[in-house]
């Protein structure tokens, strides 16, 4: 789960490339193989998974394992879409986070300017509650969303769970967003009143295009929380607006061919976050270690 | 920046918030006194829950378990982490690579790394690691149904889930180490360990604190990989306070709904405590500015 960071002690940034060129002398060589070796090991439960999947049905879970000798099959992924409702399950999935994403962005980004250019014990305060709000275990707000969301008559819509993520979600977008802003020396926003620049059109026209690159990284991370997210769609959800993760756990007590689907579809949901992994690598970085961190 | 200006900017921030976090957390608590059931006005009971609670040995043994799980995970993920962040520190043009096949493990659904790691273990689905362990010692481990191999299951996949979030603090930390340090270190004469110990671990502290405080409050509301990697979680005594706030509370109907609130106000009670160091932090920063 990567909603939990909250604010680490000031300063920390991770430079790009080693700023000091280190002789390669054969340590460091071993360094490098052992990290290799290492990395390897961090996608091996995934490479499995892949190998599972693109296994004929009857191989695919034999003990001992089957490692050649078979033809690899897309077959699954087939199954997958033809006899599950998995597209819908992917449409609500990807529904919720966009949906969820745009909105936690729209009330996300005047709030966490506003906290970050209103001095004093409001704002603090403000800022406190966000960060009790964020660690709160998920339960405490899930469970009454249930209840309330059957009184309004939305459970099971994919409405009342984006609504629900973006509010989950809101604390650390406001924080990650807030620490942005706090980097952008107020008296650009100064110089831009003086020229006869509303706070609104400050906010619009200085702002936002300076905080490109830290609404893309808020952008990246709320998207992937709604993207990921078990437990609220385990609770707000029933059939119509089921999404892909909560698909893959009722899938797991199921037969042989259901397992392997369950597989294919958790490689689909892996594939994207690869892609974010490798090419959004920068953003998801600064999300961690620069933005969320400072407080 | 005007009072009125900042309400205006606030303002739906605020309000979303206020309708979707404050008043269901308001409901949880108002459950957590009575014996009620959802949709329904409930009776008030006083404390009985909270008492119920206490007293409940499988909750007992949920908060053992939580606890064991919290301890080990977060050393290890504290002693991996500063490892691999120094080896890290020193490299070159491979780092984007391994720091992108790192992340992926910490970006991927929970719920997804905790069914690639059944599959990996459990001889049910042909996993790698239960032949390999066959081969070698002849023994049969069954993963699911026996206490510790399950917990070690657990252990290993919430590593392997939070190490690189802590191996990216740690090598930010350590990029923040000044140069001057480590050399001033080895004039004077210091082996690599002692330089780690004495020198490069004090400046960084204040990082390993913060990336302690995070693991123990991800650890502490396990949930998500439970579904998979232990089904019978209650039967074997591995059952995290989520996992038993969900199962009394929501999955065997609601009748336990004031309990399993009970034991949410618990877990929030205990969750201001640990970020106590740093809600005073930034009070006394506050209190600077204002």
């Amino acid at each position: 789960m990567i909603a939990e960071t909250i604010t680490a002690p000031s300063g920390v940034k991770v430079r790009k490339a080693a700023t000091v060129r280190r002789r390669r002398s054969g340590s460091s060589r071993t360094v490098a193989v052992l990290l290799l070796l290492t990395s390897l090991l961090m996608l091996a439960p995934f490479i499995w998974t892949a190998l599972s999947v693109t296994k004929p049905t009857d191989v695919a879970f034999a003990n001992p394992p089957v490692l050649t000798g078979y033809t690899p099959t897309f077959q699954a992924f087939v199954d997958l879409w033809e006899t599950t409702y998995f597209a819908q399950y992917l449409v609500n999935t990807m529904a919720v986070a966009v949906m969820s994403t745009i909105v936690a962005l729209v009330i996300g980004i005047p709030a966490a300017y506003a906290l970050s250019r209103f001095p004093g014990y409001v704002s603090a305060i403000l800022l406190l509650l966000a960060l009790v709000f964020r660690s709160l275990p998920r339960f405490s707000v899930v469970l009454p969303m249930y209840e309330i969301s059957r009184a309004l008559g939305i459970y099971d819509t994919t409405f009342a769970l984006a609504a629900a993520l973006v509010a989950i979600n809101q604390p650390f977008s406001i924080w990650l967003l807030r620490n942005f802003f706090a980097e952008i020396p107020k008296e650009l926003d100064e110089a831009a009143m003086i020229d006869g620049c509303t706070r609104l059109g400050v906010l619009r026209r200085v702002m936002i295009p300076l905080m490109r690159p830290g609404i893309l990284t808020a952008g990246i991370f709320v998207f992937l929380f709604a993207f990921q997210e078990y437990l609220t769609a385990l609770v707000l959800t029933d059939t119509s607006s089921k999404t892909v993760p909560v698909f893959i756990t009722t899938q797991l007590g199921q037969t042989l061919p259901m397992l392997q689907q369950a597989g294919a579809a958790a490689m689909l949901l892996t594939l994207p976050v690869i892609a974010i992994s490798f090419v959004a690598q920068k953003y998801l970085v600064a999300g961690l270690s620069d933005g969320s961190v400072k407080g | 920046m005007r009072r009125r200006e900042f309400s205006l900017l606030m303002g739906p921030s605020l309000v979303v918030m206020l309708g979707l976090l404050v008043i269901p957390l308001v409901r949880t608590i108002q459950w957590s006194f009575q014996e009620v059931q959802y949709g329904s006005p409930g009776d008030w009971v006083g404390l009985s829950n909270y008492t119920h609670a206490l007293t409940d040995p499988r909750f007992g043994q949920a908060v053992f378990f939580t606890m064991l799980l919290t301890v080990i995970v977060t050393a290890a993920i504290l002693v991996l982490g500063y490892l691999i962040a120094t080896g890290m520190n020193g490299l070159g043009k491979l780092r984007p690579v391994i720091l992108g096949s790192m992340l992926v493990a910490y970006v991927l659904p929970n719920i997804v790394g905790a069914v690639s790691f059944s599959w990996l273990f459990d001889q049910n689905f042909g996993g790698a690691v239960n032949y390999v362990i066959q081969a070698i010692t002849g023994q049969d481990i069954l993963w699911f149904t026996q206490t510790w191999p399950n917990r070690f299951m657990v252990i290993a996949h919430t590593v392997w889930h939070l190490l690189p979030f802590s191996m990216l603090m740690i090598l930010a930390g350590l990029q923040g180490v000044p140069m001057e340090l480590r050399e001033a270190a080895k004039i004077d004469g210091a082996s690599t360990r002692k330089t780690h110990f004495y020198v490069i671990i004090p400046t960084i502290r204040g990082i390993l604190g913060f990336v302690c405080l995070i693991t123990i409050m991800d650890v502490l509301r396990t949930f998500d990989n439970l579904i998979p990697l232990s089904p019978q979680a209650d039967a074997i005594g591995n059952e995290s306070i989520m996992l038993y706030v969900f199962d009394t509370a929501f999955r065997d109907g609601s009748q336990q709904l004031g309990l399993g609130s009970a034991v949410n106000v618990l877990s929030i009670l205990l969750i201001i405590v640990c970020l106590f160091p740093f809600i005073r932090g930034l009070l006394k920063e506050a209190k600077a500015k204002a």
